[in-house]
């Protein structure tokens, strides 16, 4: 289980979290909705560790990994997946998949995964990962990428931008393909379709928790009640 | 191939260097037009329909004269082999290429010099690429610990005609590195150069790329990667002028530094003619934050994530 505890962040000097206290169990899917600037990718980024909160910690099965670097979290089975994937010049879909060889998966899961997010491997496996991809095609592989990696934790900030009209096809396909391999998603995103994809939700809004439960629900009360704090 | 007989040990040497070296041995073979130098002798010459090579030993190295006749199209490249397999000493090499119309040919050449601890390799390069004609020159090395190399290359590119320069020095020691290119462009002729580096311990790298657009419609695109690590020091000059009609130019350059390198790129564009255009972009420092942090997130340390990435800059995958 997968814990936020009070966590709070500030940033040259303006609260960006207040009182955050998320619990992720294991086989749940959940999203953290809100609008632009509620502090989603803040917690995120939290979770992840690339970002320490200013209090509070962030607690695995019990334990306190709030000092815990990011690869030493990725190590525990935490990965994300970043709303804007980093491109790499001269490493090929295949090698950046691998890890550059370190993850041991055979070419057929390759394949099975990137036609999973709908990238023909023949097409995509030895391309570069750099800016001659669409964003909409970096962010395929960022998917693809996870599900090779089969993590405990997968936390997806806002999948489905920069995607087509199918976007929502395949946060379902992909969603789908976790649940069976066991993998816990957390999901970021502003738009409740996607969010209603999950069995719970947060509601977050101007860095506070407005509203927790079954996604359907929070869903419903974020449709009726927008956001009336101040953005971050 | 022509080998000499006083001289087959030394060929098996560079043979044996080669596959040490993971390098394609298939290009001893008698179907590739080649010339294999070792110190300041020729001990390889081999030539097929098309292609003249001529080579005349010089005081400390070889003189050799590439003629590409019209319309050739080779299957394999043309391998330029230059060796040196002492540890000191000094060679000088100058060869003269002529590509006449028409004809598309491919350059491996490859400069080994594995055991070198104090050597000085100089290299003087003239290209002459005819109306129409198409050349690919891929320009490998293998050094040892202690090389100084000076190389210059002059490219003369025909009306649309087309060179491609690689230059990788990436697996060795750069240590004293100075490498020059100069290329002038006539109507629609395309120039292509992309130099990758790899600086280490207290190595020092200079490279210069020059274009000069004259011809209308003419396109050149320089491209430089550099990593410099520890003391090493790299400097690196583009250099592009647009003096024809409609010519197009862009200079880019990318730097990675790490420990107390000392890096620098100076871009020069120059255009004399309202119609021409160009473009630079460079980038220089540590590498980038989102690229590190989204890779450890997969489980790599930062070492092993700036591993991969550099690999990829310096085309090792």
């Amino acid at each position: 289980m997968l814990c936020l505890r009070n966590v709070e962040y500030s940033q040259n000097g303006r609260r960006i979290l207040r009182s955050i206290n998320m619990t992720f169990r294991d086989g749940i899917s959940y999203s953290i909705l809100g609008p632009n600037g509620a502090g989603k990718s803040t917690i995120a980024r939290i979770l992840m560790g690339e970002l320490k909160p200013t209090s509070g910690q962030v607690l695995l099965d019990g334990e306190d990994i709030t000092d815990l670097s990011i690869t030493e979290r990725a190590k525990l089975g935490i990965s994300m997946a970043w709303q804007e994937p980093a491109r790499y010049e001269g490493v090929t879909v295949r090698d950046y998949l691998t890890l550059g060889g370190k993850l041991k998966v055979g070419e057929d899961e390759i394949k099975e995964v990137l036609e999973l997010v709908g990238l023909p491997y023949e097409l995509y496996a030895h391309r570069f990962v750099d800016k001659n991809l669409s964003g909409g095609e970096r962010k395929r592989i960022e998917l693809a990428s996870l599900l090779l990696l089969r993590p405990r934790y997968a936390i997806l900030d806002e999948p489905d931008s920069g995607l087509d009209i199918t976007a929502g096809k395949l946060i379902e396909v992909i969603l789908d393909r976790f649940r069976k391999c066991g993998t816990t998603v957390i999901l970021i995103t502003h738009h409740e379709g996607i969010a209603l994809k999950t069995d719970f939700a947060y509601f977050v809004c101007g860095g506070r928790i407005i509203r927790k439960g079954l996604s359907r629900e929070v869903v419903e009360y974020y449709k009726n009640r927008r956001c009336s704090f101040a953005e971050g | 191939m022509a080998i000499k007989v006083d001289l087959t040990r030394e060929y098996e040497a560079l043979v044996e260097a080669y596959q040490r070296e993971g390098l394609d041995t298939s290009l001893f073979g008698d179907r590739i037009a080649a010339i294999i130098i070792s110190g300041d002798k020729i001990i390889g010459l081999n030539n097929v329909p098309g292609v003249e090579i001529k080579g005349e030993e010089i005081e400390n190295g070889v003189r050799a004269e590439v003629r590409i006749a019209d319309n050739v199209k080779l299957p394999f490249p043309i391998h330029l082999c230059t060796g040196y397999l002492k540890s000191e000493g000094y060679q000088r090499v100058i060869f003269d290429i002529n590509v006449g119309r028409n004809s598309k040919v491919k350059f491996t050449s490859h400069c080994i010099f594995p055991y070198a601890k104090d050597f000085t390799h100089e290299a003087i390069t003239r290209i002459k690429i005819g109306e129409g004609s198409s050349v690919l020159y891929n320009d490998e090395h293998v050094h040892g610990e202690g090389v100084r190399m000076v190389s210059k290359t002059e490219a003369e590119v025909g009306k649309n005609a087309r060179y491609t320069g690689k230059f990788t020095l990436t697996k060795h020691r750069a240590k004293e590195l100075k490498l020059e290119m100069v290329a002038r462009l006539g109507e629609r002729a395309v120039l292509e150069l992309e130099t990758k580096v790899k600086a280490v311990k207290d190595d020092s790298v200079e490279i210069k790329e020059v274009a000069y657009l004259e011809g209308a419609h003419s396109r050149a695109n320089l491209r430089s990667t550099a990593i410099a690590f520890d003391r090493a020091r790299v400097n690196v000059i583009n250099e592009a002028y647009g003096f024809g009609d409609y010519a197009k130019g862009h200079v880019e350059c990318h730097e990675i530094v790490k420990g107390d390198a000392d890096v620098q790129t100076v871009p020069l564009l120059r255009v004399k003619n309202d119609k021409a255009e160009l473009t630079h972009e460079a980038s220089i420092g540590r590498i980038n934050e989102a690229q590190l942090i989204q890779l450890m997130a997969k489980g790599l340390t930062e070492d092993e994530a700036a591993e991969l990435i550099i690999k990829g800059l310096l085309g090792e995958w």
